[in-house]
């Protein structure tokens, strides 16, 4: 039987998804995953700005083509709605009352001066559930700060902690952005909660998550020990971890690089490592019953289907797009659409739930209220 | 249980399952899943081997010896002992998986079969795939770390592979098994036959790490570790350290704030130039940063949209303005450690949090039931 006969723990439910980038569209991805009808809105003016940077040519349509843009947005339909012009406003309100869930990562306030806030949607249909995902929480000195990945990665408190040891604090850096990848693995489960009791009770919520805490929840010991105790240490520590006798990376013969976790510091494991290339290094560790592992990179990630076989997924174009973080009675995921070309479902989502018919869709269209390109110049 | 009955998980009961002999980053996993759970209101009954969960002993500890860690990752749960080795012990899990919604449990474990078996729907926490075939391999946390691919993004790139601070891979692995747990239970709720969960440590840190396989995918490369080479890095201050962050679309706000003329030169104008001059664009940036506080840093650059981040250690957060104006750090009253300050669950649920209940003291094993 195929998940998409089996009903799904989200079947039914819809969701508004004003998601951008990670952290807003990874949390809408992974309701699409369990079942739900995800509605991605865009607009010409402003994209998703994973189309943008993940720009890979200048030809035309260079938007409906970024890799992370597609990794994020499958299982999605998307709609390019104005979310300026008090029309296309007005078309979002009425999707709003045909929905379940907002999710939206605007910086505070956005929603609100479009009148598409939390108060002028639950005012329209009580039940739906606003998921904000913002930098700082919507409350609070710092509610408007900007942050972009890394930023949390020092605001949090991670990147006290990490650094080799004796030296400066660092980053995740620009290429994982670490902060911004945990929070939709939380935000989703919140916002099905909040669904279950918008099923029980009629009664939706506004979900108000903060970034930052969500990466600085990651040190709830430290946090804890530090409070208690002064002399709680708080400086990078290499790969050193309190608890464990010696932990370590070691450089092998080929220039990979190996981890591995000992019971007891070993002063051979340095010139063991340097006289095996890694894959072998690894293995002959692992036989004699030690922890090992090899640091694998994006390529060694790609290659290795028994690890990956689920985390990442093919489109039907045969893309490569992000799988699920864990298995569904023992699956993966079947990619049942691409991510969307920006204003692909415009159309058919207005025809078939809100029924405007063919001459209300191309005044829109006419109108610039809903559009398929980009109004904007690329940066 | 009035109070109890307004939080949104409270007609869930769960049971975390602790068997003996499992490595310690899959129970971390298992216990954060199931803390936030009970701090969202679900009755968990947390199982410990005769001896307790070994994370009572983990560090980091609180100066009155007991594991902060512990006290962390079990809030608002009741424990119970149980020797799941002896038919007693087995019986009485069998009787209290019967009344559970879904239970949380670390695999391999002698009791698998049996969990798998009975009305509450199992949410495992394994190191590895199936398909790995590794069940018996040996695993750490920072082993996880490698395998995913994390531990080869950060760092120099001529120098050792470095970890994240704290517990990322089993905390990143509960997130997910709380989000997998909040599934089965709609899906219960919706009277569907609710799908198995298995999360494991190693595709957790794959799938968070999507960004390498893609870099490798689309140019061929792989990302790596920057350090000094990355447009993004971390600089001293007068008080401390700022990591310098911005976007192709800040960098002439950034321009501007730094106020240097020098990088007005052409060659800064594009991510790929300076990233090409990157060791000079620093020799520019680093100067401004060398006499301003955080807070100074901080309040400029956001004055101007750009999102440098002011490193702060654990311990200053205690005292960070916006966590104290969101009482984000619970007061949690111990009946015998006194006064604990910890995160709560970060989220606010129409402005209310959700104050954690202090974790279970170890009970005598249970002889009967």
């Amino acid at each position: 039987m195929s998940t998409a006969q089996k009903k799904r723990p989200l079947s039914g439910v819809r969701v508004l998804d004003f998601g951008l980038l990670t952290a807003g569209a990874n949390t809408s991805a992974m309701l699409a995953d369990l079942g739900a009808d995800v509605l991605k809105i865009e607009s010409g003016a402003y994209l998703d700005p994973f189309r943008v940077v993940g720009k890979i040519d200048d030809n035309d349509g260079w938007w409906n083509r970024s890799p992370p843009f597609r990794f994020t947005n499958r299982n999605k339909r998307g709609l390019a709605l104005n979310l300026k012009d008090p029309e296309g406003q007005r078309i979002i309100r009425e999707l709003a009352r045909e929905c379940d869930v907002v999710v939206e990562n605007f910086r505070r306030g956005v929603l609100d001066r479009a009148g598409l806030g939390y108060a002028q949607l639950s005012a329209l249909n009580p039940r739906i559930v606003m998921a904000a995902i913002s930098s700082q929480g919507d409350t609070g000195p710092e509610r408007m700060n900007v942050s972009f990945g890394s930023t949390l990665d020092a605001t949090s408190g991670i990147a006290a902690l990490t650094g080799y040891e004796g030296e400066e604090p660092r980053i995740s850096g620009m290429d994982v952005n670490y902060p911004d990848q945990i929070v939709s693995l939380f935000a989703s489960g919140m916002v099905i909660t909040a669904i279950m009791e918008a099923r029980r009770t009629g009664k939706g919520c506004f979900l108000d998550f903060s970034q930052r805490e969500v990466a600085s929840f990651t040190l709830g010991e430290e946090i804890l020990a530090a409070s208690a105790d002064p002399a709680h240490p708080q400086a990078p520590r290499g790969n050193r971890e309190e608890g464990v006798a010696h932990q370590d990376t070691y450089r092998c013969r080929n220039g990979r690089w190996i981890a591995v976790t000992l019971t007891a510091a070993d002063p051979e494991m340095e010139a063991f490592c340097m006289a095996h290339d890694r894959d072998t290094a690894v293995s002959a560790l692992l036989a004699r019953g030690i922890t090992a592992a090899p640091c694998n990179d994006g390529a060694d990630l790609l290659r290795d289907t028994a690890l990956a076989g689920a985390t990442l997924a093919r489109d039907q174009q045969g893309e490569l797009v992000k799988g699920l973080p864990y298995r569904l009675d023992g699956r993966g995921i079947t990619i049942e659409r691409p991510a969307p070309d920006l204003g692909q479902h415009t159309w058919e989502v207005l025809r078939d739930i809100l029924g405007y018919d063919e001459g209300q869709l191309r005044r829109l269209a006419e109108a610039g209220v809903t559009s398929t390109m980009p109004s904007v110049g690329e940066t | 249980m009035s109070a109890t009955d307004v939080l949104p998980l409270g007609r869930f009961t769960l049971l975390e399952v602790n068997d003996r002999d499992v490595p310690l980053c899959l129970r971390l996993a298992t216990s954060l899943a199931a803390k936030i759970a009970a701090d969202l209101g679900a009755d968990v009954l947390k199982i410990e081997p005769p001896g307790g969960d070994p994370v009572r002993r983990a560090p980091p500890s609180l100066p009155q010896g007991e594991s902060a860690l512990f006290q962390f990752l079990n809030t608002s749960k009741r424990s119970l002992v149980l020797d799941l080795a002896t038919d007693t012990g087995r019986s009485t899990l069998v009787r209290l998986l019967d009344k559970a919604d879904a239970a949380l449990f670390e695999e391999p474990a002698s009791i698998a079969a049996l969990v798998r078996s009975r009305r509450a729907t199992p949410i495992e926490i394994a190191a590895f795939p199936i398909e790995m075939n590794a069940a018996l391999r040996p695993v750490s946390e920072f082993t996880i770390l490698a395998l995913g691919g994390l531990l080869h993004m950060v760092g120099e790139p001529e120098r050792k592979p470095l970890r994240l601070g704290g517990h990322q891979a089993s905390y990143a692995a509960g997130l997910t098994a709380f989000t997998g747990l909040t599934a089965v239970l709609a899906a219960r709720d919706a009277g569907q036959m609710p799908p198995s969960v298995r999360v494991s440590l190693a595709e957790v840190m794959q799938w968070v790490n999507w960004k390498a396989a893609s870099g490798a995918e689309a140019s061929g490369a792989s990302p790596g570790r920057e350090g000094k080479r990355s447009e993004f890095q971390v600089v001293p201050c007068r008080d401390g350290h700022v990591a310098v962050v911005y976007t192709v679309t800040q960098w002439p706000a950034t321009r501007a704030l730094i106020g240097d003329r020098r990088l007005d030169d052409a060659r800064f104008n594009t991510r790929a130039g300076r990233r090409q001059n990157i060791a000079e664009l620093y020799a520019i940036l680093t100067p401004w940063f060398a006499n301003r506080t955080r807070a100074e840093i901080q309040k400029e650059a956001q004055a101007r949209g750009v999102p440098f981040g002011p490193i702060f250690s654990p311990r200053e957060l205690l005292a960070t303005e916006q966590y104290v104006a969101r009482g984000f750090l619970a007061e949690v009253a111990h009946p015998r450690l006194g006064r604990l300050r910890l995160p709560q669950l970060p989220v606010q649920w129409n402005g209310r949090s959700f104050a954690p209940r202090p974790a279970p003291e170890l009970g005598l094993p249970e002889l009967a039931a």
